[in-house]
């Protein structure tokens, strides 16, 4: 009777190398195909808003599938003129030009206003609050620099495949654009 | 005869006319769910219509021609020394006649931004930041801005000076005519309770009346200011509003044109209207409103395109309103004239 003793299956030198070569063999081919894998399924474009299309209708602040939308207003302070009447602050008829809520045109009160030097004043987004609505875009680039635009915020957009916003941008303005260079800035004073 | 024969699915015509019904509203779901709204119902839109409205009582003027000019891109409109009409346009100065033909052109080798003649005949062409000066005599000379941030919008030409908008530098410059600089108008200067032009953005005009004083736009401020050649504040007029007799938006008015008797011809951008002030700064009437410029009234700055409106006032008292965004130029005169 043959016994499954130590002498009939010995653990010599030729054995120990041919498993290990096995093992490193499987190992750096699931590394393998692992990073492949990863690599094929990385995000290699984004979505964006190309300001010179932008329209400053509601559909960024309405359409996001975000409960409040990916798409926030930013602000070129090259391209400002820290206006003391800015129409993106204020209703076309304001009665005072202050902070009171009752002459602000953002509908969540979002841009914060400061005084620099007569006759001049600072306006800064408060992202949070912000919808990207665009009404403070619309009147900054109706009458001042077009120093406020729209952009997608990539901590929070989830990069939808198919974009709700991009389906009914009137402007045709939603595009894919490299995760390496995701925004697309107005750049320069005038 | 079965339960379901009284049914309508139960006949082949019934069947096919209820899936016609079921594709149909299946299909106009789809398409309202892929339709592009238009900007009016925008449930966030910045209205401005109540502004565009005018009391037809103040609409003093008829347009009686437009025409479109031969360039692209027109900046600024002028009046030559004979009556004929300058175009700022693109890299060239374009002289027209008044119905618009085409009688020469000039080529600069970078953008115009605004043009003047003097009364002689001596042509001054604005560049970024330097006057290109194109003598009768056919003789040519540059002279270069003392600024390092000049960006010229505006030339006042007078028989002994020349008056330059520098938006870049926030003041008016002045040369004699020999292209020696002789001196800056309207600098901030806190000693002085001097508080300077505010220029939020490249629309910065000057005009030289007869009477011999100049008449400044201070857009940040929403007044036309009038100073001495020598620099000294006469009169200031003008109030920022959304109502017809102010001055609308952030930075208003543009550009401006004089009448021979001090009257003040106002552009403005944003909601674009023309109107004309007494010389003390009461409106007396208007020449065109928002519904005269309808494409310019939804134009919006994107970049350094330009916008806008510009006029001028011939002898007659004829007035040429340049639309920089549909690239037009239109004759107003007034109604019953």
């Amino acid at each position: 009777m043959q016994t499954n003793g130590p002498a009939s299956n010995p653990i010599n030198r030729r054995n120990f190398l041919r498993g290990g070569a096995r093992v490193a063999a499987m190992t750096g081919l699931g590394t393998l195909v692992g990073l492949l894998a990863r690599r094929a399924s990385a995000q290699t474009h984004v979505w964006q808003i190309d300001p010179a299309k932008c329209l400053h209708c509601d559909q960024c602040a309405t359409a996001c599938v975000l409960k409040q939308s990916a798409v926030k207003c930013v602000h070129g302070f090259a391209r400002c003129g820290y206006c003391q009447l800015c129409t993106a602050y204020f209703i076309p008829d304001a009665q005072e030009l202050t902070t009171g809520a009752e002459n602000q045109i953002c509908p969540t009160a979002a841009i914060q206003r400061k005084f620099v030097e007569d006759p001049y004043f600072q306006y800064t987004i408060d992202e949070p609050l912000c919808i990207g609505c665009a009404k403070c875009v619309d009147g900054c680039n109706r009458f001042g620099n077009g120093s406020l635009f729209l952009q997608i915020r990539h901590d929070r957009c989830l990069n939808c495949n198919d974009c709700s916003i991009a389906r009914v941008c009137p402007g045709g303005a939603f595009q894919r654009v490299p995760v390496q260079d995701p925004y697309i800035f107005k750049t320069g004073g005038h | 005869m079965s339960k379901f024969s009284s049914l309508r699915f139960a006949s082949r015509r019934g069947f096919l006319l209820s899936g016609c019904a079921a594709g149909g509203v299946g299909l106009a779901a789809v398409l309202a769910r892929f339709r592009k709204r238009t900007p009016a119902e925008n449930a966030f839109a910045n209205d401005l219509t109540t502004f565009s409205k005018l009391d037809p009582k103040l609409l003093q003027y008829d347009q009686t021609a437009k025409f479109k000019p031969a360039r692209p891109e027109t900046r600024r409109i002028g009046l030559s020394g004979n009556g004929s009409l300058l175009l700022a346009a693109g890299n060239y100065v374009s002289t027209l006649d008044v119905s618009g033909v085409l009688l020469r052109e000039l080529a600069l080798p970078e953008t115009v931004r605004c043009v003047a003649s003097a009364a002689d005949g001596t042509l001054f062409v604005g560049l970024r930041d330097r006057i290109e000066v194109f003598a009768e005599n056919g003789r040519r000379s540059s002279w270069v801005s003392p600024g390092k941030r000049s960006w010229f919008t505006g030339l006042a030409a007078g028989d002994n000076d020349l008056f330059v908008a520098d938006a870049g530098e926030r003041v008016v410059l002045r040369f004699d005519r020999t292209g020696k600089f002789v001196g800056k108008i309207g600098e901030k200067d806190p000693s002085r309770h001097r508080p300077g032009f505010v220029v939020p953005s490249p629309y910065f005009d000057v005009e030289l009346h007869q009477d011999g004083l100049l008449r400044v736009t201070n857009p940040g401020r929403h007044q036309i200011e009038t100073y001495t050649v020598d620099g000294e504040l006469e009169q200031a007029w003008g109030r920022a509003s959304a109502a017809i007799d102010a001055f609308c938006g952030c930075c208003n008015p543009i550009n401006i044109a004089l009448f021979s008797d001090g009257r003040v011809v106002t552009c403005e951008k944003g909601v674009p209207r023309v109107k004309v002030y007494q010389a003390a700064g009461q409106l007396e009437s208007v020449v065109a409103g928002p519904e005269s410029f309808l494409e310019n009234s939804t134009a919006s700055h994107r970049d350094d395109s330009v916008g806008g409106l510009d006029a001028v006032v011939d002898r007659t008292g004829r007035i040429f309103v340049l639309d920089l965004v549909a690239n037009t130029v239109a004759l107003f005169e007034k109604k019953n004239s």
